[in-house]
């Protein structure tokens, strides 16, 4: 079971109510997964959004020329897979547990339907999606322009 | 004021239902701009959220002074500025219009008011706006990872690779 205690320790989470913490426990599960078990598996649907307790995650991406990059290794306290919110569009990435790792999880199906009961929590967790996008938007922007500028057919333009 | 059906021309939109609709009908307005038309620039705090009905407005960025990356070209159906929808945001890229342009404009400050009183319709627009940012999202990270599988040494530029991940 989990408790709002719990969902207080994760970043996503800090700052909302306990009133819309409460809401948000109500469908919330904890659940253990033992080592190399794949949560989310790159270009499949997503249905669960992970919020990590204990134990570590690598998130890997397979890039078109079929190459894999391991791109972050997660920590206790982050949440992924928020884009089950929106579209049933594919996942980026892999999520692969390192360790056992003990997660609370949410079904997205059942936090949309919280949201239409409770507009108000909807808007402010949406909200809460759309900053946390923004400032990640704006840095993949940052990154592309990093690595264009640095390409050797722009440095022979420029 | 514009018709609903204008409304229902715009992506982020479609899975908003009619009487919501119904209320931005009466708050938006339809505005014609010139070819080269500057809509706001990097750095501009964004008052005005923008639906595209028709036309082509180029969002860009200044790579160096010489060069301008043109980061997507927007027509029908696509929005912009929609950071005017959360307080206080800035623009992090320079809009212009490419061609005469048709487009709908909704005021930052009167949709707050309005989202405090309604949050359905609030709820509805911002879900609509996170879309709009996952997809942006999604594109320019295969875009980078494109150019870092061709050109890996361009990895050693970026010291934060972990941010490719929607990670919270």
């Amino acid at each position: 079971m989990v408790e709002i205690k719990d969902l207080k320790k994760i970043n996503f989470m800090s700052g909302l109510s306990d009133e819309i913490l409460e809401q948000i426990v109500s469908v919330a599960q904890m659940e253990t997964f033992g080592e190399e078990t794949t949560l989310i598996r790159q270009d499949q649907t997503q249905n669960l959004i992970y919020m990590l307790v204990s134990g570590r995650i690598f998130l890997n991406c397979r890039t078109s020329g079929a190459k894999v990059l391991t791109l972050d290794e997660l920590v206790p306290g982050q949440t992924f897979g928020v884009s089950a919110l929106l579209d049933n569009s594919p996942a980026t990435y892999t999520a692969i547990c390192a360790e056992e790792c003990t997660l609370i999880t949410l079904s997205s199906a059942q936090l949309l339907q919280l949201f239409k009961t409770d507009y108000r929590t909807g808007y402010e967790m949406m909200q809460r999606v759309v900053e946390k996008f923004k400032i990640r938007m704006n840095r993949h922007t940052s990154q592309f322009l990093e690595s264009l500028a640095n390409h050797p057919d722009v440095k022979g333009v420029a | 004021m514009v018709k609903i059906e204008d409304l229902k021309r715009i992506n982020m939109l479609k899975q908003v239902p009619d009487h919501l609709l119904e209320i931005l009908s009466q708050e938006a307005q339809l505005n014609i701009y010139g070819t080269n038309t500057q809509l706001f620039a990097v750095g501009d705090t964004l008052k005005t959220f923008y639906l595209m009905i028709m036309g082509q407005v180029a969002l860009k960025v200044a790579l160096t002074e010489n060069i301008d990356v043109i980061l997507d070209n927007l027509q029908s159906g696509r929005s912009f500025g929609s950071s005017a929808l959360i307080e206080g945001a800035i623009a992090s890229y320079t809009a212009v219009c490419q061609e005469p342009c048709e487009v709908i404009t909704l005021q930052g400050s009167r949709m707050l008011a309005l989202f405090e009183a309604n949050p359905e319709l609030a709820y509805h627009l911002m879900t609509g706006v996170a879309g709009q940012y996952k997809r942006t999202m999604d594109k320019r990270a295969r875009m980078i990872m494109k150019t870092l599988e061709e050109h890996p040494e361009l990895r050693q530029h970026i010291n934060d690779i972990n941010e490719l991940t929607p990670v919270y």
